[in-house]
């Protein structure tokens, strides 16, 4: 399939193509903006089984991709992630456990998010898996590499007992292919062996006096230290040697364990830096000291402690195989920067020592026949995250416990495994000026943080979760890519309504008057699909036929508290999942219907209420300053006078239907409330 | 287009009274441009209907059906079973396809829900105005474009009357003189020595006057 091809037939919304799990983010984020809080943690947590972690230090390819991103910025995806894993609800997902075991035995080598995924699914199947782990504790690069003012300990162990409460046994302080050899697992009655031991090796860095003296670190051995609360001994003036995660992680730990001065050294320049770039920020906003195009020569040493580092300047040269250009040193710029210990932070590969002769390596990195399969060159041993792909991402490496999972399943079962590539990264399809003109913009969240003196303190975590205001404000950012507009051809008479109507300028029309409509550039008003006289057009988000079921149920289930009015409200207002319980409480014999937008009621869905027994509607938009169709509104009040009419006709009071706009806060004044019963029960009657 | 309207819904429910087994039959052609007749229409128009009985106490079910247009035997021939199942049709198409109904269902009762109107153009979304009176024998080679039989409330032929008042004509303000649009038109077109020709007397015949119209294409016709 060519990429034109697989962005419009699978349309997949661009931040579900991102992801290397496919997490459906569109739909989580949907959840959020209709307050259904433990139904988003639920759509995460069936593909995801780290969604705290994810919340918290994925890398969010996602977010990169985010269509909003060309209109202002994009959504702040993680954050939404973290706010529906990390609620008070996160306690209550129960994973949907098999019905009988299968009675396999499935050995994971290696507990970091490869393994831990592996293990989650595999048990999930009905295996039974055991997790070998070299160190006293759980979790790998997530325990003892990234540090807790990022990722706090006690997530990371949460997530992990969740994943053990399915079933799953540890065997910690094992380490494979010391005692116990990767055959002796089969001779163990293991069927399949799933190896993810991560890339851990840090690099050398290759110059004069790096063996020498004290206080020659690496990152990653000092970063398990700090990790595993050993308090390694930490210079006054040190000098990080690295440019990606891994160095900016050990210079932010570094000033927090009382070194005076970090300084980060790195051979390109920013724009080159692998490290995220909010890291980077932050790392500069506490105090790190970075030296871009700058490489290391030598490291000094008096009575057999470092006491400096000799650096040269660089300028970039043409770029190398992988696009990045390739530094070289300037003559004569060498300069020396006084120094107490140096981290050396470039780069890691598996330590795959153990594995002598029993698995094939290509680059130092474990080889697998087919990235997707992931099988070794030895049967029923599978691998993958770091020690495949040397050091990646933790949803890389989650993606790889996935896939693991099902080809183990397969093999298990004897069936082949998949051949299945990987999906080509899809370009997210640019939008146009003029629709990027059209579309209302709403700031983003800004993200609620520690002021830097206090997270110098300690390791106490740096990024707060985002309140309930917060979350679904910015989820109902969200422009709800490929749940638009659809036409049926068959149906569709080429009246242009909906060309006429759309806010958007969305729909076009042929000379023919083929009518067609642009699947990602739709933002699923609504508008058009309810204008349609012959009604041709179907939408996914609130669909019309929705919004008439849910009518019905919500009158099906009313307790008979009369008088029974249908309250339709606009989800865009600004109110809390407890507004809606609290109206359910004080107003029993209201129904509330909840839309994306008032557009999506029309006047039969009005009268439909009249007809299945409503005695009143009440429909309650939001505020003008948070819808993102306002043009749209002037319309919708036309409709519903229409409606109104429409009733007066029957002879019912057209006083029984209220239109009206929500509050700045809250879901609807009571007053109004209050007022429409009046009106319905007929003068001199009180609640 | 064909401009329709739907009826006042007293007149509506009247009209239907007493027939319990209402099919609420849409057209989904000019009908539904004029937002009179689609099914959209029809659904607002058959629960409007459901509400006023569960007042009225009427019993019967009221059915709601549309096809592509009601002026084509064969469409109107798809919808034999449902139409055989009830005691009437509320027609929401133009006359026309009312009355192809009541012929091809002899015994059932037909009942016209919308008033047709005029035919004419959108101006914009629910905005429709006349264009054209179907007069048989069309002269607008002549009027620039412009027809003083469906536009001018006099249906002059031959320039103005006396109450053409800045643009306007003198049955209501809203209403612009079509005389005056053609002769700005005419002269915009440098045209204006056209009017000079004097139009003889219309031969109205093919407008209908001579009787009910009908016309015979031999090399289609079966
Ligand atoms: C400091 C740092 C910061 C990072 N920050 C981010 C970030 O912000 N976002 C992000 O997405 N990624 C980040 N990463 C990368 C991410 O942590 C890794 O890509 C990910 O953890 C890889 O997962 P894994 O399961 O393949 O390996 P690991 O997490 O490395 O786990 C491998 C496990 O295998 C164990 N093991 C090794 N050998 C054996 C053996 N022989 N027998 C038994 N067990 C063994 C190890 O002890 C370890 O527990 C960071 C990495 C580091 C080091
Ligand atoms: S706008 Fe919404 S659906 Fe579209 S890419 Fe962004 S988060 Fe995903
Ligand atoms: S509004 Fe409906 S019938 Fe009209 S052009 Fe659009 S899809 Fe076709
Ligand atoms: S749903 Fe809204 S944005 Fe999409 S085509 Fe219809 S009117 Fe336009
Ligand atoms: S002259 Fe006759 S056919 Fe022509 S536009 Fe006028 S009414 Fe219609």
């Amino acid at each position: 399939m060519t990429k034109d091809e697989l962005s419009t037939e699978i349309k997949y919304p661009p931040c579900k193509l991102a992801c290397p799990i496919l997490t459906d983010v569109r739909e989580y984020i949907q959840l959020i903006a209709e307050r259904r809080f433990e139904e988003a943690l639920a759509s995460i947590r069936n593909l995801n089984p780290l969604p705290r972690v994810c919340g918290r230090i994925c890398t969010h390819p996602c977010e990169a991709a985010c269509k909003r991103g060309q209109v202002d910025e994009p959504i702040a995806i993680p954050a939404l992630k973290r706010f529906a894993a990390d609620g008070p609800w996160k306690g209550r997902y129960k994973a949907i456990m098999p019905d009988k075991s299968t009675g396999q035995k499935v050995a994971v080598v290696g507990s970091g998010p490869a393994g831990l995924a592996a293990a989650h699914d595999l048990a999930l199947l009905g295996h039974h898996v055991t997790i070998f782990e070299a160190l006293p504790v759980l979790g790998g690069m997530l325990r003892v590499g990234v540090p807790a003012y990022r990722l706090p300990k006690n997530v990371v162990d949460e997530e992990i007992q969740a994943i053990l409460d399915l079933g799953v046994e540890v065997k910690t302080g094992v380490r494979i292919g010391e005692e116990i050899k990767l055959t002796d697992l089969s001779e163990q009655g293991y069927k399949a062996v799933f190896v993810a031991i991560g890339a851990h090796k840090d690099r050398k860095l290759g110059i004069a006096g790096e063996d020498g003296f004290e206080g020659v670190v690496s990152a990653v051995s000092f970063l398990k230290a700090v990790n595993q609360g050993e308090n390694p001994k930490v210079g006054k003036k040190v000098a990080v040697i690295g440019g990606g995660n891994t160095a900016v992680d050990s210079a932010r730990c570094l000033l927090r364990m009382g070194a005076e001065t970090v300084h980060m050294v790195y051979r390109r320049s920013r724009d080159e830096m692998p490290a995220a770039k909010e890291e980077i920020e932050e790392a500069i906003h506490e105090g790190v000291q970075v030296s871009y195009l700058t490489s290391p020569v030598e490291i000094f040493g008096e009575d057999g402690n470092v006491s400096a580092l000799r650096c040269i300047k660089n300028e970039l040269g043409e770029p190398d195989v992988s696009g990045r250009r390739i530094p070289k040193s300037v003559p004569g710029s060498e300069f020396t920067i006084d120094v107490d210990m140096v981290i050396a932070a470039i780069g890691q590969a598996p330590d795959s020592s153990f594995l002598d002769n029993e698995l094939t390596e290509r680059d130092k990195r474990i080889y697998v026949e087919d990235p997707y399969a992931l099988m070794t060159t030895h049967p029923g041993v599978f691998a993958g995250g770091d020690a495949v792909t040397g050091p990646a991402t933790v949803v890389e490496a989650i993606s790889a416990g996935k896939r693991a999972g099902i080809s183990i399943d397969l093999y298990l079962r004897g069936e082949p495994l998949p051949t299945t590539e990987q999906m080509e990264a899809v370009e997210t399809a640019k939008l146009s000026p003029a629709l990027i003109e059209k579309t209302r913009k709403f700031a983003r969240c800004s993200k609620i943080s520690l002021p830097a003196e206090a997270r110098l303190k300690g390791f106490d975590e740096v990024d707060a979760v985002l309140s309930e205001d917060l979350a679904t404000k910015e989820a109902l950012r969200c422009l709800h890519c490929f749940l638009g507009a659809r036409i049926d051809k068959e149906k569709c008479i080429s009246c242009l309504t909906c060309v006429r109507v759309c806010p958007l300028g969305i729909p076009t029309t042929t000379k023919m008057g083929e009518i067609a409509i642009d699947p990602f550039a739709c933002q699923a008003c609504g508008m058009c699909v309810l204008e349609c006289p012959v009604r041709a057009i179907d939408i996914s988000l609130d669909p019309h036929s929705k919004i008439a079921r849910e009518i019905e149920w919500a009158i099906s289930r009313s307790q008979q508290v009369e008088p029974v009015i249908v309250g339709f409200f606009d989800l865009h207002g600004n109110f809390r999942s407890s507004d809606v319980e609290s109206l359910r409480q004080d107003y029993p014999n209201i129904l509330p219907v909840m839309v994306f937008g008032l557009r999506r009621v029309d006047t039969s869905d009005i009268l439909k209420a009249f007809e299945f027994g409503a005695d009143g509607v009440l429909l309650a938009g939001c505020p003008s300053d948070t819808d993102p169709f306002p043009e749209t509104a002037d319309r919708v009040k036309r409709r519903m006078a229409h409606a109104r009419t429409m009733l007066e006709a029957l002879g019912i009071d057209g006083a029984r239907l209220e239109v009206c706009d929500m509050p700045d806060e809250g879901l609807v004044e009571k007053e109004l409330i209050d007022g429409l019963i009046q009106r319905i029960k007929g003068p001199g009657q009180a609640r | 287009m064909i401009v329709l309207e739907q009826k006042k819904f007293q007149e509506i429910e009247k009209m239907t009274t007493g027939y319990n087994r209402l099919l609420v039959l849409g057209c989904e052609t000019c009908a539904a441009m004029s937002f009179a007749g689609g099914q959209r229409q029809v659904a607002e128009l058959a629960s409007a209907i459901r509400v006023a009985r569960k007042t009225t106490g009427e019993q019967g079910e009221v059915l709601e059906e549309a096809i592509a247009r009601q002026c084509e035997p064969e469409f109107v021939d798809l919808i034999k079973d449902e139409v055989s199942g009830c005691d009437a049709v509320l027609s929401l198409a133009c006359g026309a396809g009312v009355q192809m109904l009541a012929e091809r269902f002899q015994d059932k009762v037909v009942l016209p829900g919308c008033n047709t109107t005029f035919l004419g153009v959108t101006e914009e979304l629910g905005v429709w105005s006349e264009r054209c009176a179907g007069c048989g024998n069309c002269i607008l080679d002549k009027t620039a474009g412009l027809c003083p039989i469906a536009r001018c409330s006099k249906q002059l032929l031959n320039g103005p009357c006396g109450g053409s008042m800045n643009g306007k004509c003198e049955i209501s303000k809203d209403v612009d003189c079509v005389w005056q649009l053609i002769i700005d038109r005419l002269t915009r077109l440098n045209r204006l020595e056209m009017l000079e020709e004097i139009f003889p007397v219309k031969d109205w015949s093919p407008a209908g006057h001579g009787g009910p119209r009908k016309m015979v294409r031999e090399d289609l016709k079966s």
